[in-house]
């Protein structure tokens, strides 16, 4: 996001061209930031034909919007901006049942003085920075992503796969930012289960 | 004096850095006593990084090709 960043530097060279009218250029932002949409799509709506028609609709935005951009922001955030709208957007449409109660799943539990119950104390942390993901690892958590509550998982994509503000979430969703905090929150604690679960148990 | 619970509940607000004073202290007395819950907190800290890498995916081809040609057929110059 700052002027020293180099994939930012790019990307507002080519977004000069594309605003003058080069395709070539506005293909070229659109390859470098197609799979992050699309993953983005693909998480949100869980199905990939609609995570594709939503890349579609995402970047036909962007370039009908091309002009607006003034480039204060980075080119990448506008575009995860969009592609949130999008996104959420779709799950209006599709959604078969809204169940807003649904309770989350992968909380820790307490014993009555409050303490962490039953702990196995495994700290993972540090192979998290492992260059390569194991397979299964990755399954595990794209199902607790999967599992989660709509209303979760919406903020729990757009703040850490789509590195969105509070306040960019709040526009987006109508929710209020203490709201979003608590459901981001609970959200990432499942998702930390899921990953503990994976390094001991498996 | 924080329990687990009232140490968990603040982690988000900690890695915020939007933690009042008291309470940061109160964590950190907790944290000082409280083996699990320090990689309770490294562990929760680890974990958007680890979601992020494992939720992105490469668009397949077809997807890709489907892209470029809906987009070349509807950017039309004006
Ligand atoms: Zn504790």
């Amino acid at each position: 996001m700052e002027s020293g960043d180099p994939t930012a530097a790019e990307d507002r060279n080519l977004l000069e061209k594309a605003q003058a009218g080069d395709m070539a250029g506005f293909e070229a932002l659109v390859e470098r930031h197609r799979d992050h949409v699309y993953s983005l799509a693909l998480r949100m709506t869980r199905s990939e034909a609609d995570a594709a028609e939503v890349t579609q609709e995402t970047f036909l935005s962007a370039y009908q919007h091309l002009a607006e951009f003034r480039g204060e922001a980075a080119f990448g955030s506008w575009v995860h901006r969009i592609a949130a709208n999008h996104s959420l957007m779709r799950l209006r449409h599709s959604r078969v049942v809204k169940n807003a109660e649904e309770e989350i799943k992968g909380q820790p539990e307490f014993n009555e003085r409050g303490s962490l119950a039953e702990y196995p104390e495994s700290d993972w942390s540090r192979r998290a920075d492992e260059r390569v993901l194991d397979s299964e690892l990755r399954r595990a958590i794209q199902q607790a992503s999967d599992g989660l509550p709509e209303s979760y998982r919406q903020v729990f994509l757009l703040k850490d796969l789509d590195d969105l503000s509070y306040e960019e979430i709040a526009e987006i969703t109508g929710d209020s930012v203490p709201a979003i905090k608590s459901r981001l929150h609970r959200a990432r604690l499942a998702l930390r289960d899921a990953i503990d679960r994976f390094y001991n148990d498996g | 004096m924080f329990t687990c619970k009232d140490s968990i509940d603040q982690l988000l607000e900690f890695l915020d850095g939007e933690i009042s004073a008291d309470d940061e202290e109160h964590l950190h007395e907790h944290l000082s006593g409280c083996p699990p819950c320090v990689s309770f907190l490294k562990t929760y800290r680890a974990t958007p990084n680890l979601a992020r890498r494992a939720l992105g995916e490469t668009m397949p081809e077809d997807f890709a090709r489907s892209l470029t040609a809906f987009l070349r057929e509807r950017c039309k110059k004006k």
